[in-house]
């Protein structure tokens, strides 16, 4: 679920991509685009929207790859797409979001190699779970979990996509965990802590 | 709780978050490890956090429902572009064809002086797509195909008026109440999907390069033409202020044939104040 660290692979391919190599970015797009289409789905909860952000993202990071200096691609590209999924919530947030909409049949790995009815049922619910909890976070906690628990960055990577300090992303962190932890924890069949564990 | 005299400092929330991402130096880690390793609360505390997080990493990363591509070349503007891919129409086999028939009235009779034209794109190096979905759905299921250029059939209000295409007296342009009906033709489509994301469709409301998203439902596929349609409301339209003002509804049809290729067509359209 974490993806490596791929800066010094990306250097060659922007090197290429910022000379105009069409082949180069897309490899670019191919590294990036299930992480990046993954943050954005888990920020706006629908599948179309999120594919829109990231094709969006992918098209804005190509016209101005020529800008890009020393920074980070990896950085950079999520920036874009961070920038845009806040966009759309400025644009449609009268509209929300419906992310029971989301489409199952496009899930990678379930886990179990072949759960039950039963088992999937309750995957399926725990998903629903999560993911309602992270939609109800407001905006700079939700990308800031996203960023760390989706997307696996370092502190130090979500500070430079977010553009803030460092403490504040620790904090964003820490309250939105907090946050869905409590959620959480109203579903105690889905989700036993420690302590019901022990108790049991 | 703390129950040593010589527990450290309990840590705080920020800390034990922290701590469980290794995010913390060297001194400040071993710090809260030696509390939490004397104080139950705070172990509680952090072994919520984890499992949280691991609740949270647990979720399943999922594949993008459709290919994300480039053009060939860079777009020139920043969004939305330029008329550069309206007339070569002898160019393209497929065809696009946008209908509108109602605009934005206030109340009273008095007309829209909106314009009409439909322009079937050219082939074109044009964006490969703009948000199709994210902003406004229709109002409710379209009205069936047999409606599309039926100003009369619609049924709408008495006090509307008709703008007839000029080039073609089948397409009109028919503004009552306010809502906006919109149909799309993708003519030649290799595909029968009544699904937007499937035929590469989106339709944009664009004024001064700012454009609203409006979501095209399939309608039907009418002798293997697919069509889309829908009622939107423009007075939900989160569109700036002032309302009133002229604007193009751009389709973009990025053709769903593997090559590539993207037609599009810009209609004018005028909101009334």
């Amino acid at each position: 679920m974490f993806p490596s660290n791929n800066s010094n692979d990306d250097r060659d391919l922007v090197g290429r991509a910022r000379r105009g190599d069409r082949e180069a970015f897309t490899q670019l797009i191919v590294q990036y685009q299930v992480p990046l289409y993954n943050m954005a789905l888990r920020m706006v909860g629908k599948p179309d929207d999120a594919a829109d952000i990231a094709q969006e993202a992918f098209l804005r990071a190509w016209e101005k790859i020529r800008t890009l200096r020393e920074a980070p691609f990896k950085s950079w590209l999520f920036q874009i797409a961070a920038n845009l999924c806040y966009d759309h919530f400025r644009r449609g947030r009268r509209y929300g979001v419906m992310p029971d909409e989301e489409i199952t049949s496009n899930v990678v790995g379930l886990g179990i190699a072949t759960p039950g009815p039963q088992e999937r049922a309750e995957a399926n619910e725990r998903t629903r779970l999560v993911r309602d909890c992270i939609q109800a976070l407001d905006h700079d906690m939700r990308i800031a979990i996203v960023l760390r628990d989706v997307n696996g960055m370092a502190y130090e990577e979500i500070a430079a996509v977010l553009r803030v300090p460092l403490g504040t992303v620790k904090s964003r962190i820490a309250r939105a965990r907090a946050q869905v932890q409590e959620q959480l924890q109203r579903h105690p069949d889905f989700f036993p802590t420690t302590e019901d564990a022990h108790a049991e | 709780m703390p129950s040593e005299p010589r527990t450290p400092a309990e840590p705080t929330l920020e800390e034990l978050s922290a701590y469980l991402d290794h995010e913390l130096d060297s001194a400040a880690e071993a710090r809260v490890a030696d509390h939490v390793a004397a104080c139950d609360q705070c172990r509680a505390r952090l072994e919520g956090l984890r499992e949280t997080a691991h609740a949270i990493r647990a979720l399943p990363m999922e594949t993008p429902p459709r290919r994300f591509t480039i053009p060939e070349q860079r777009r020139r503007g920043w969004r939305w572009a330029p008329a550069g891919w309206i007339g070569s129409a002898a160019v393209a086999l497929l065809l696009i064809a946008v209908g509108i028939q109602n605009l934005h009235l206030p109340a009273g009779p008095t007309a829209t002086s909106g314009s009409f034209s439909t322009n079937s794109g050219g082939l074109a190096n044009a964006p490969a797509t703009r948000s199709e979905k994210g902003a406004v759905p229709p109002l409710s299921a379209p009205s069936p195909f047999t409606q599309q250029f039926d100003a009369q059939s619609a049924g709408a209000a008495t006090n509307a008026a008709t703008v007839v295409d000029s080039s073609n007296s089948a397409r009109r342009l028919y503004p009552a109440n306010d809502r906006m009906r919109v149909t799309v033709q993708l003519i030649g489509s290799p595909s029968t999907s009544l699904q937007s994301a499937d035929q590469g469709l989106t339709l944009t409301l664009v004024r001064n390069g700012q454009g609203v998203a409006l979501r095209p439902v399939g309608v039907e596929s009418f002798n293997g033409t697919p069509i889309f349609g829908g009622w939107y409301d423009l007075a939900s339209f989160p569109l700036s202020a002032p309302l009133a003002g002229d604007y193009r509804l751009q389709a973009t049809w990025l053709i769903p044939d593997g090559s590539g290729r993207v037609l599009q067509v810009s209609v004018p359209v005028r909101i009334a104040g």
